[in-house]
């Protein structure tokens, strides 16, 4: 293996010079609140590069299986353990985040394995617009599907965990927003590990680099893909999770302006970059945050779009570039 | 892109269902049916073709929207159920024609303005009850002004659907034979009648306003702001977040850094009033203190009905205000609130006396025509004028009503209510607080 001090080097400089910026500009509050909702935008963002690092499809309906990944969590917290407010013992809590997490990126894993053998692994060798469509067909069938169940309008998410805050540097700020920071990092770091450790990540890096030479080595092109598109929506699904618990509510229509966002943050972090899709999430949440800060709340996702815009026309593959198949 | 298959989609299936969901019903038409307030017996004149005319409603049925609109049209239904037990209208049978303009839960201008058409369409509607959010009344105004055909709106409150320069526009078909009146208190009168409420009742002297970007959103803060301002409090920050936000938390905690009083929530909970209070209420600085909202956030629907604010907001509902704008106190003698809970169960909405009150226009109205109309346009004809004569008042359970040139009611009155979160076993409901009434703003 190739070292990876280097390789991390660059990410992290640009990350740490970023979040120092930000932290500058925004405040501590604000910079809580940004933190909070880069987490959640950098977790849909890994779903969207890995899915287009492998089968070089941007898969539409990403958004939606976030928003499916929310009602998902949502269902197992107020049917299976009957819960709807916040739960006092710390030990309970810990257990019961754990084991809803896991449940819901385990279902959610399933439901996009099941989606890609379904949708889009019938259409592998056919031209690339046909699994576009089709994206945009399941993105429909999704939302459709949850509004039939659970009704159109806001549903409400149960609040686990206690709202209370802590004093730190001017700002009060709540331990959920810290739970969600922590576990979002977490989650990538493992998801790194994951795909430069193992034998299945090689699997997977092999996959997008050539897939043919990669099936001639005697990868299992089917199974790679299959699992990619489990890791991709267990990491929705703890997004969507996230995003209920913060948000305390939850609507149908949830996927579409989060995933747009979410999947501007991997085109800007350099689609098919796992470390470039972390980083634009919290690029984009910082960039929504900061225009509400000096007053522009209107013009925040006119904000978002022209950076991806500038960026692209500067720096066509993104801040960081094609990685996850390149580089050998 | 989505969103225009997903509107082709859902305004295609409104016309299918609309098209099999008004009833015609075939009366023999004579009948005994002296001595009811409502319907007048004898067999039908020639201009009741078929024996049934209808009463169109045209407002926001279901998702978000269904604690808004259901129990407006129950208003209409029980009048429609009294008219007809008593013989009906000059012995004519009445129905309802009924059409839903929320789209994807949320009402929707283009859906009402098909919905329009639709009514226009169906030549036994002679009147119709709707729509309820202004940004709706707005589209829908222009095609009944052209067709000639009454609409009563027991809710819209923006002063731009009625009164000049705006209101002209909608209008321009037939300036001199205007189609709409309506029975709520324009906004020119809610805003600052919540912003005194919260200055001189709460004694709050600053506020933050958040508004959705909407005609009645905008309408009511703008006059909130400019009256609060001029009782000497200060608006410490006013946003804009349309209904796609999904996370109010920034804004909010930008404005509690300038520690106001009070919040103004100057929108609908359907385009999202009811997220901004919930996700407002967890910014710290603002826990304790009173969020104020218009009609569209006061729904009066208690927690637990889809869609109604206290049911999103959970506990944030408490310490919550709202200004309603209509009477809460029905004419003395009225029947209208024990008619309603025997038919359907359960209290009546903020504006089910409105549209029942509306459906009664329609109804003396068209007893009125019914004595020289000679077929269906001419009796549509005979209610719009009938309805929209500044000389004719009305004797309705809102009380007495006329209206002046604009359609305005020549004399509204607010209402206002607090969040309770102790009623219905802890869900929470809305507790009547006081009732005032104003002039008419379009008085000489």
């Amino acid at each position: 293996m190739t070292t990876k001090l280097p390789r991390l080097a660059r990410p992290l400089g640009i990350g740490a010079i970023a979040l120092i910026v930000e932290y500058l500009l925004l405040g501590t509050q604000q910079f809580a609140n940004a933190l909070t909702l880069g987490a959640i935008y950098a977790l849909i963002a890994l779903g969207y590069t890995m899915v287009y690092g492998i089968v070089e499809l941007i898969n539409f309906a990403h958004g939606d299986v976030f928003m499916v990944g929310s009602f998902l969590a949502m269902w197992i917290m107020t049917t299976i353990f009957g819960l709807t407010g916040p739960v006092t013992n710390l030990l309970n809590l810990v257990a019961l985040l754990a084991i809803v997490m896991l449940a819901t990126m385990v279902g959610m894993g399933l439901i996009g394995m099941f989606i890609e053998r379904v949708a889009y692994r019938p259409l592998r060798h056919a031209p690339r617009l046909a699994p576009l469509i089709t994206a945009i067909g399941v993105s429909f069938i999704l939302q459709n599907i949850i509004a039939t169940a659970f009704g159109p309008s806001p549903v409400n998410f149960p609040q686990i965990v206690p709202a209370d805050k802590f004093a730190l540097m001017g700002g009060k700020i709540a331990y959920l927003n810290v739970f969600i920071v922590i576990m979002a990092v977490v989650l990538m770091i493992a998801l790194q590990l994951f795909v430069g450790r193992t034998r299945l990540g090689r699997a997977m890096r092999s996959t997008a680099q050539d897939r043919e030479a990669a099936e001639l080595m005697g990868v299992d092109i089917n199974q790679t893909i299959a699992i990619t598109f489990f890791i991709a929506a267990a990491l929705a699904g703890a997004g969507g999770m996230v995003q209920g618990l913060y948000a305390g509510s939850i609507k149908f229509d949830l996927g579409f302006f989060v995933g747009l966002k979410a999947f501007t943050a991997a085109v800007l972090g350099g689609i098919g970059n796992t470390t470039g899709a972390a980083i634009g999430g919290f690029v984009i949440a910082f960039v929504e945050v900061y225009a509400t800060v000096i007053g522009y709340t209107q013009w925040s996702e006119v904000a978002v779009f022209t950076v991806l815009i500038l960026v692209l026309v500067f720096r066509p593959s993104g801040l960081l570039g094609q990685q996850l198949g390149e580089r050998a | 892109m989505k969103y225009g298959k997903l509107g082709a989609l859902g305004a295609g299936a409104l016309l299918v269902l609309s098209a099999c969901s008004s009833t015609a019903t075939t009366a023999p038409g004579s009948s005994t049916g002296a001595g009811s307030s409502t319907g007048t017996g004898g067999a039908p004149g020639a201009w009741c073709v078929g024996g049934t005319v209808k009463i169109g409603t045209e407002l926001p049925m279901s998702g978000g929207e269904t604690a808004n609109g259901v129990p407006t049209e129950n208003g209409v239904e029980l009048l429609v159920a009294q008219v007809n037990a008593a013989g009906g209208v000059a012995g004519c049978k009445l129905a309802t024609n009924v059409q839903d303009d929320a789209l994807n839960g949320v009402h929707d201008p283009q859906t009402g303005a098909k919905n329009m058409q639709t009514l226009v369409a169906d030549p036994a509607v002679i009147g119709v009850v709707g729509p309820f959010n202004s940004g709706v009344a707005e589209a829908e105004i222009p095609i009944s002004n052209g067709a000639g055909l009454l609409m009563c709106s027991p809710a819209n409150t923006a002063n731009a659907v009625t009164q000049p320069p705006e209101g002209d526009t909608y209008r321009s078909a037939h300036p001199d034979k205007i189609s709409y009146i309506r029975t709520a208190t324009p906004d020119s009168i809610q805003g600052p009648s919540a912003a005194d409420y919260l200055y001189k009742d709460l004694g709050k002297t600053s506020v933050y306003i958040i508004d959705d970007t909407e005609t009645f959103g905008v309408g009511v803060g703008d006059s909130f702001e400019a009256e609060f301002k001029k009782l000497g409090g200060t608006v410490v920050k006013r946003d804009s977040a349309p209904k796609s936000t999904t996370d109010y938390t920034p804004l909010f905690t930008a404005a509690a850094a300038m520690n106001p009083q009070g919040v103004y929530l100057a929108g609908t909970t359907p385009t999202g009033m009811g997220l901004a209070l919930k996700q407002g209420r967890t910014v710290s600085g603002m826990e304790t203190i009173p969020f104020v909202g218009p009609d569209g956030v006061a729904d009066l629907g208690p927690g637990g009905t889809q869609g109604a604010t206290i049911t999103i907001a959970g506990a944030a509902a408490a310490n919550v205000y709202g200004t309603v704008g209509a009477a809460h106190d029905l004419a003395t003698g009225s029947t209208f609130t024990a008619d309603y809970t025997t038919k359907f169960g359960g209290a009546p909405g903020a504006y089910s006396a409105a549209a029942y009150a509306c459906a009664q226009i329609i109804v003396a109205s068209l007893t009125k025509a019914a004595a020289t109309a000679t077929d269906l346009a001419s009796a549509r004809e005979g209610v719009r004028a009938n309805a929209v004569n500044s000389a004719n008042s009305f004797n309705t359970a809102l009380g007495t009503l006329s209206f002046d040139k604009y359609g305005d009611n020549t004399k509204p009155f607010i209402s206002f209510y607090k969040t309770d979160m102790t009623l219905d076993g802890g869900k929470g409901d809305w507790v009547f607080v006081k009732q005032e009434s104003f002039t008419d703003p379009n008085a000489p």
